[in-house]
């Protein structure tokens, strides 16, 4: 069969390629002299372009950022596709992930998660007028997420009698609910402050104040580099307890940014 | 410490059945697509031919446009955009009544027809004119020509471009994916981003569109070698 050679071979390739074995990160990375992080580089406030540096900056960046600096290594910035950070990670051409990385058990199998660096509230955005403001009422209805997101996984979850749409981009999942092809949008509490915001004029939302739930972000590592994964964690634990995690937190959410938010959680260990 | 590829943990569970959901839409899609393409392909060639001119420049205009515009374009426009022109009451309708596929359907299946409609016209190009001609001169009508002389012949010369088309087709169903259609890739990404078991979730996603691609060729090989003209 001409077929199964052609996906056996297809499958060889790919073990082939995945199959890189490395001997200790934390030397590596200080031996290169530069540290490689993968990013987002698209999800404002934690990784996104500044229109006037064209820099990629942002809250992630700013942890990349402190991680290498304890290392006394330059920082190199890596902007990457969501479905792609994992991969990227496991092949070796990125030594830490900063990559709006929610934590689950299935993920938590496939590489190592830094202590949390930031909660994130995943709630749900509907029309002002659906009468919807509980998450009870959305049984049965469609709720629209980012396409990947852990957004999407909690509302299954959490109301698995709602059916969830999936879209490219946050921009399209809104644009789903303004339009009424979706009763609502889920996805992390900041995002849908600010589209709420935007729209206001146009198209008058409200938040459902409960949360859909509330999901820990870690920097990944891959699984093995214990020395690696430890450094990380106690610069975390710094930043925490000098208060410039503090600051960091402020520059991108605090009360001078649209978000307005405050600090409302520790830097900690996850537990699953 | 090696990666180790492990296929069976994405073909276990609710993971296989939304490879099986992911399948089965798609060649839905594909279907429905494909026979909506074929439809309107027939009638645009057969408007196009028309011996009025003003019917040609709107064909030509009709395939230009397909041609030119990203798919996915077309898909978000007919999503997003075309809805929202309808009168309020049948808009909401519309909105709420899970179009995704309907409307990707739409999409997918128009774009097709530019193409068919190409492929078909140089098919009927290749049917000398005499043929046309004796065919008129015993009476029979434009469509009745058409119809009965010269479309079965054309239909069977231009096979190959067909199933050139229908793979494309096949193919571009995963662009639904952007509206919310849970298609093959759209189930694949879905796998993927619950169990971050990237390349097994992406190779099973290619074996299968890679399987169904042979399978296309295959059968269109087939109905090519029994339906052959020979024409002198």
């Amino acid at each position: 069969m001409r077929l199964f050679q052609v996906a056996a071979a297809g499958l060889l390739f790919l073990t082939g390629v995945v199959g890189v074995a490395k001997a200790d990160e934390l030397a590596d990375v200080k031996a290169r002299g530069k540290l490689v992080c993968g990013t987002l580089g698209t999800a404002e406030p934690f990784s996104f372009q500044d229109l006037k540096t064209r820099e990629i900056v942002g809250y992630d960046v700013d942890m990349c950022r402190k991680v290498a600096e304890s290392l006394g290594v330059a920082l190199e910035l890596k902007p990457m596709a969501v479905e792609a950070r994992i991969p990227e990670l496991l092949q070796g051409r990125v030594d830490i992930l900063a990559a709006n990385l929610g934590w689950t058990k299935e993920r938590a199998q496939q590489i190592d998660y830094s202590y949390s660096y930031f909660v994130s509230e995943q709630k749900v955005l509907v029309s002002a007028d659906s009468g919807i403001a509980t998450l009870e009422q959305l049984s049965g209805k469609r709720v629209s997420a980012l396409k990947g997101s852990s957004s999407e996984q909690g509302v299954r979850r959490v109301i698995p009698t709602a059916e969830t749409v999936t879209f490219q981009d946050s921009s399209s999942a809104f644009l789903a609910v303004v339009q009424g092809k979706v009763d609502g949008f889920c996805a992390s509490e900041l995002i849908l402050v600010k589209l709420r915001k935007q729209a206001q004029a146009s198209a008058p939302m409200s938040i459902v104040e409960k949360s859909v739930f509330v999901e820990p972000w870690g920097l990944g590592v891959r699984k093995g580099e214990a020395a690696f994964k430890a450094q990380v964690n106690k610069v975390l634990t710094e930043l925490d307890s000098s208060g410039e995690a503090g600051k960091i937190f402020a520059k991108w959410f605090g009360p001078d940014t649209v978000y307005g938010m405050k600090l409302d959680f520790k830097i900690e260990e996850i537990k699953g | 410490m090696g990666y180790v590829f492990d296929p069976a943990a994405v073909l276990t569970g609710q993971y296989l059945d939304w490879f099986i959901w992911g399948l089965a839409t798609t060649i839905a899609l594909t279907l429905a697509a494909w026979l909506l393409g074929m439809t309107i392909g027939i009638i645009l060639t057969l408007v196009r031919m028309l011996p009025f001119r003003p019917f040609e420049w709107l064909v030509a205009g009709y395939v230009e446009y397909h041609r030119n515009v990203p798919l996915l374009v077309q898909i978000l426009v007919w999503y997003f955009g075309v809805p929202q022109l309808l009168p309020r009451a049948l808009r909401m309708w519309v909105n709420s009544h899970h179009s995704e596929f309907l409307l990707a359907m739409v999409a997918l299946g128009l774009a097709s027809a530019a193409y068919i409609t190409e492929d078909l016209r140089s098919g009927i190009r290749s049917i000398p004119k005499t043929q046309y001609e004796a065919a008129r001169s015993i009476g029979f009508s434009y469509l009745q020509a058409m119809s009965y002389v010269i479309l079965p012949q054309a239909l069977r010369i231009v096979i190959p471009p067909l199933i050139n088309q229908t793979l494309l087709l096949f193919k571009n169903t995963s662009l639904a994916m952007a509206i919310g259609v849970g298609e093959l890739t759209y189930r694949t990404r879905e796998v993927d981003s619950y169990t971050f078991k990237t390349f097994e979730a992406f190779a099973v996603a290619t074996i299968i569109y890679l399987a169904i691609s042979f399978a296309i060729m295959a059968l269109g090989a087939f109905a090519d070698r029994r339906l052959k003209l020979e024409l002198r």
